[in-house]
């Protein structure tokens, strides 16, 4: 047994120092992090990348926007990601961080955009929203409806309660946790957009920017909104159990299964194709990935990587991408962006 | 029995024979047990009934994916197209497209060109390119190929889709099905038993995913997971239970280890970002560092599982080998350690079954990713089996449902032969002393 | 320790034999613990499970070629102090041996003595027949094997056939060697631990009750052993049968819920004791 366990601890430590030397020597795959809206799209370019080219195909970690530049930012080396995808912009806390730990030089690509749908069960007839319904209806602090520029805790217990014209059905919505990068882009487009229609409300940005975003961002958590996981799959399956619910989450999902689902009108667009490519429909998000530029040429494949997913095959009107949901970007922004990725020109940020 | 004289005049305290009281409470005693047989029962027959109703939806669920669809294709291996190129990077889409446009001649538009295109996976070209790199001798020929269908074809040909839906709300369009029901009639669809997904690793596109990938990181996480928990468990086990005296430091052992077992595995995770990762600096999603976290996870488990059933080996045992001279050791390795082997390898299968269906402390040392290659060792970037069926799980597309529960059928066969393994091994080496 | 009659101790009664016999209450050890070259000593062994004190200031020897009974109520520590002689009780946790023990001169509870020759050299049939849950061969070839007593198979062969000849249960497993040990019944396991205890030849014997599972027969042929082994050996024997006791040992020790009440002849203790609770024990008003 004392033998046994000599052995044993042979064996461990010779693990982990072969672990270690591999640590240390070359990595010959790309490595990359970030956001669950961009995974899907992501993985589909790394897995084309991988069979078409000699290359590995490159590692996707689901991580989350915010997870993914926490990793991408904590410095160059190979046991750091080359590529995080994000489904926001770098904020600039994160630059800097991504500075202060040598992460120099980050080549930023926009990718295309994604659409954030409100749906419900095609047993019903489609909602037809304004962002300001929205807004009042998952607030948790709305303003006093008798008037007045004070806040009330949310009043309203049913759709027709925010706006006489909606039906008269209990106000049930079902979307992402906190941690989601779609939630935090309803919160920001929709909610936000819908309490910019109260003039004061709009005023207070400027003077106190803080209990502005308070107003905006905060979801109210009397049950009218239900967190239901990150799994959108889920919230579809529960929206055909009841029709009277809605379900926030990506268009891809609302793309996948329009024969149970629709999405409804919000400002009076309901979420196509190409009312979110060319802008019309209001709670659209841009996609992102950074890259490391000082990966690029030590870890194999990454200009290739690049190429491959700033091809028209890809990302354009007809790529593949658009298949799997994305929404393209405009022609003249592909091109800009993809001369941008051939120069690995890096972002600046003051 | 029924002998009065078995006592000295058959008489209790009462003036009543014993034998009556106990007649007379006889009637109570067994509706006790029957009554007690009965909770039994049907405790059992709760569990069964929920049990069936898990494997009854997973598998009617998940069946339908062991099969898929192919169609029938006549590919022209045109020269113009494979010979310009070196072969291994020669526009193989273009050969299916040709084919296709050669089968419907009529599909003129490019929209309809596009859907066209779609009745077969992006997965048909690979094939083709497979063939050609395998044998180029076929360059120039026509040949009729089983190439795969697209996951929307699938899930027609499964019955997945409504098809009185307006055409606008289905993703299969009219003009579609009829180019269907035209290979229908010519009998080039045909459903044919999955290979795919035992024998390729991830993909996004569902006809093309498949288990193995996660099978392999699986396996490898769970070898490092075994050769480092059994062995170090046994070790300490057979430590605290035959060699340390107790007291006060044995006790706060003793009292931390049962306490690991409880901890949520995610903190193991957290535990192995910090030391194997950030301090090792071992490599991310590598199995080697699941099977190290796994370990910590396990190792709680098997030292109590071994602990329990080395206490169950009679003391008797001890004296007899200690009495004839043994020393410590040989009385643990030649007598104590064999009879408690059964326990111990039970409650390491469990152990390690539980390891199997482990995702949440992997998440954080990055084996919750998208991972195509084959992981062909112990620091190849890889998932396991359970991560694979959340991840898919999660994906919008709509043929991944049945593939979640197709994995999950083969976790849950995998779980079943290793709890059965246990069962075995426990019946097989049980002693009887 | 004194094993001087304590005159002014009460005088309780008169024997059958018009003796005068020690007061029930006196604890002190009446009669000769001591021998002459003994092979094994005790003085002042105190023995504690925890808080219990189950053997009080024990002084006794064992001679050469000579067979000691130790007979005493059910309790009365028996079993605990035979298990002092080979260290058997370090093997519990709670319990505490005090005292000084020796085997050949040597201290037995000593720093640098090792317990794996002492046990070779001291075997114990225990009171409980606990064959290993092997065959019946390898119960008994077992110590030979791990002490490297046999240079060979054939050597093997036969230390575990003599071995059970000696024990009485040759003639029965001869041919089932390879059936397991625990298969046998009650009375054949116990002379198959007894089989196992002397395969390693060891020079003291510690017996705790060898015959209490066994028919007239198997205890006569233990019997004969014990006379056999007696010319090179010394034995230890815990029995409940006065029989016994006075039929295979030279020297008989009564112990009384922990104490040593009295050492003598064997023929002396059964025939004239010198202490009251001896005297009730083996006329049966005791225990
Ligand atoms: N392992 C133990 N832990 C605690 N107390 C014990 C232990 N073994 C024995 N004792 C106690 O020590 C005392 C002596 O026990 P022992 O087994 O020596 O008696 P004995 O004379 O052999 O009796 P018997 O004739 O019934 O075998 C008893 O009171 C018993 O309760
Ligand atoms: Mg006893």
């Amino acid at each position: 047994m004392f033998r046994k366990s000599v052995l044993i601890g042979t064996a461990l430590i010779f693990l982990v120092s072969a672990g270690s030397v591999y640590a240390a020597s070359a990595r010959d795959y790309i490595s990359i992090v970030g956001s669950s809206t961009v995974y899907p799209f992501a993985t589909v370019v790394a897995e084309q990348f991988g069979k078409t080219t000699s290359y590995k195909t490159p590692k996707i970690e689901s991580t989350g926007s915010g997870g993914g530049l926490k990793l991408f930012c904590a410095g160059v080396g190979v046991e750091h990601p080359d590529i995080t995808n994000a489904s926001r912009a770098i904020k600039k806390s994160e630059y800097d961080k991504c500075q202060k730990n040598g992460v120099k030089e980050i080549v930023e690509v926009k990718i295309g955009y994604d659409g954030i749908v409100v749906a419900n069960s095609k047993k019903t007839a489609p909602m037809k929203l304004t962002r300001k319904d929205l807004f009042l209806a998952l607030a948790k602090d709305v303003p006093n409806p008798k008037g007045g520029e004070t806040l009330v805790p949310n009043p309203y217990k049913t759709w027709k309660d925010v706006n006489p014209s909606l039906p008269n059905v209990k106000i049930e919505v079902l979307g992402p946790p906190p941690t989601s990068g779609t939630r935090d882009a309803f919160v920001e487009l929709a909610m936000e957009g819908g309490a910019k229609k109260f003039d004061w409300i709009k005023a207070m940005k400027k003077k106190d920017k803080k209990a502005y975003k308070a107003i905006c961002h905060t979801v109210r958590e009397d049950g009218a909104y239900v967190e239901a996981g990150e799994n959108d799959n889920l919230i579809v399956q529960k929206l055909d159990a009841n029709p009277n619910a809605l379900g926030i989450f990506g268009f891809s999902f609302l793309d996948q299964n329009t024969d149970i689902i629709q999405g409804s009108f919000v400002d009076g667009v309901q979420p196509t194709f190409d009312a979110i490519a060319d802008g019309q429909y209001p709670v659209s998000r841009p996609l992102f990935f950074y890259v490391k530029k000082a990966h690029v040429g030590v870890i194999p494949g990454i200009q290739e990587y690049l190429n491959e997913f700033t091809s028209d095959k890809a990302w354009g009107p007809d790529g593949y991408l658009s298949e799997k949901g994305m929404i393209p970007m405009p022609d003249e922004e592909r091109a800009q962006f993809q001369s941008d990725v051939k120069a690995l020109k890096p972002i600046t940020m003051k | 029995m029924n002998n009065p004289s078995s006592q000295p005049n058959g008489l209790n305290p009462q003036g009543r024979r014993a034998i009556e009281i106990v007649n007379a409470g006889l009637a109570r005693r067994y509706r006790k047990e029957r009554r007690f047989r009965l909770y039994g029962i049907s405790a059992i027959l709760a569990s069964l009934l929920f049990l069936s109703f898990l494997f009854g939806s997973i598998i009617s669920k998940g069946y339908s994916a062991f099969q898929q669809t192919f169609i029938q294709l006549d590919i022209f291996f045109d020269p113009a197209i494979l010979s310009q190129e070196s072969l291994s990077t020669a526009n193989y889409p273009g050969i299916v497209k040709q084919s296709l446009r050669q089968m419907f001649p009529e599909v003129k538009s490019r929209q309809d060109k596009r859907m066209l295109y779609r009745l077969v996976s992006s997965g048909a070209s690979f094939q083709i390119r497979q063939m050609v790199l395998d044998s180029p001798e076929m360059i120039g020929q026509t040949l009729q190929v089983w190439v795969i269908a697209d996951d929307d074809i699938d899930m027609l040909e499964k019955g997945h889709f409504d098809l009185e839906a307006p055409e606008g709300e289905r993703r299969i369009k009219d003009i579609q099905l009829a180019w269907v029901d035209r290979l229908k009639k010519e009998s080039r669809i045909e459903k044919r038993f999955n290979r795919i997904l035992f024998t390729a690793g991830d993909s996004r596109e569902p006809e093309l995913a498949g288990i193995l990938g996660a099978v392999a990181g699986s396996f490898y996480t769970l070898l490092v997971t075994l050769l480092l928990s059994f062995p170090i468990g046994i070790a300490s086990a057979v430590y605290l239970e035959e060699f340390a005296t107790q007291n006060r430091w044995t006790d706060l052992i003793e009292v931390n280890i049962n306490n690991l077992a409880a901890v949520p595995s995610i903190v193991f995770g957290l535990l192995g970002l910090a030391v194997f990762l950030n301090f090792f600096g071992l490599p991310r999603s590598a199995p080697l560092v699941g099977g190290l976290v796994l370990t910590l996870m396990t190792l709680p488990t098997i030292i109590i599982a071994s602990r329990a059933s080395l206490q169950s080996v009679p003391p008797s045992i001890r004296e007899a080998a200690l009495g004839i001279g043994a020393s410590k050791m040989q009385m643990v390795t030649h007598h104590v350690l064999p009879l408690a082997l059964p326990g111990i390898l039970t409650g390491t299968i469990i152990g390690m079954a539980r390891a199997l269906g482990e995702s949440a402390p992997l998440l954080m040392i990055g084996m919750v990713a998208f991972i195509v290659d084959v992981p062909g060792g112990f620091t190849d970037p890889s998932t396991v089996l359970p991560v694979q069926i959340f991840l898919w799980a999660d994906s919008p597309e709509r043929a991944f449902v049945e593939r979640t529960s197709a994995a999950t059928i083969v976790l849950l066969a995998f779980l079943i032969i290793m709890n059965a393994s246990a069962v075995y091994l426990r019946k097989k080496f049980e002693r009887r002393w | 320790m004194t094993v001087d009659v304590k005159t002014t101790a009460g005088v309780s009664g008169i024997g059958q034999t018009g003796r005068i016999l020690y007061d029930r209450e006196s604890r002190e050890t009446v009669g000769e613990p001591f021998v002459e070259g003994a092979r094994m000593t005790c003085r002042g062994v105190n023995v504690y499970y925890g808080d219990k004190h189950a053997i009080k200031n024990v002084a006794l020897d064992i001679g050469r070629n000579e067979v000691v009974a130790m007979i005493g109520p059910s309790g009365c520590g028996k079993s605990t102090f035979l298990r002092c002689l080979n260290r058997m009780n370090d093997t519990i946790d709670t319990c505490r041996v005090e005292g000084e023990i020796t085997l050949d001169g040597m201290d037995i509870y000593g720093k640098e003595v090792d317990v794996v020759p002492l046990r070779a050299q001291v075997g114990m049939v225990f009171q409980k027949p606990n064959p290993f849950p092997k065959s019946i061969y390898d119960n008994v070839a077992y110590g030979p094997r791990i002490h490297g007593l046999a240079q060979n198979k054939v050597e093997l062969d036969e230390i575990v056939e003599t071995s059970l000849r000696k024990a009485g249960l040759w003639e029965e497993v001869k041919d089932l060697m390879t059936h397991p040990g625990t298969g046998l019944s009650g009375g054949q396991q116990q002379r198959l631990c007894i089989a196992r205890t002397i395969a390693v030849s060891p020079e003291v014997i510690l017996m705790d009750e060898p015959c209490s599972a066994l028919d007239p027969i198997a205890t006569s042929i233990i019997e004969d052993l014990i006379d056999e082994l007696k010319q090179q050996f010394s034995i230890a024997i815990v029995t409940h049968s006065m029989q016994q006791a006075s039929r295979v040992s030279q020297r008989t020790a009564y112990f009384h819920l922990g104490d040593l009440i009295e050492v003598g002849d064997t023929a002396q203790i059964f025939t004239t004791p010198r202490h009251q609770l001896t005297q009730d024990y083996i006329t049966g008003r005791f225990g």
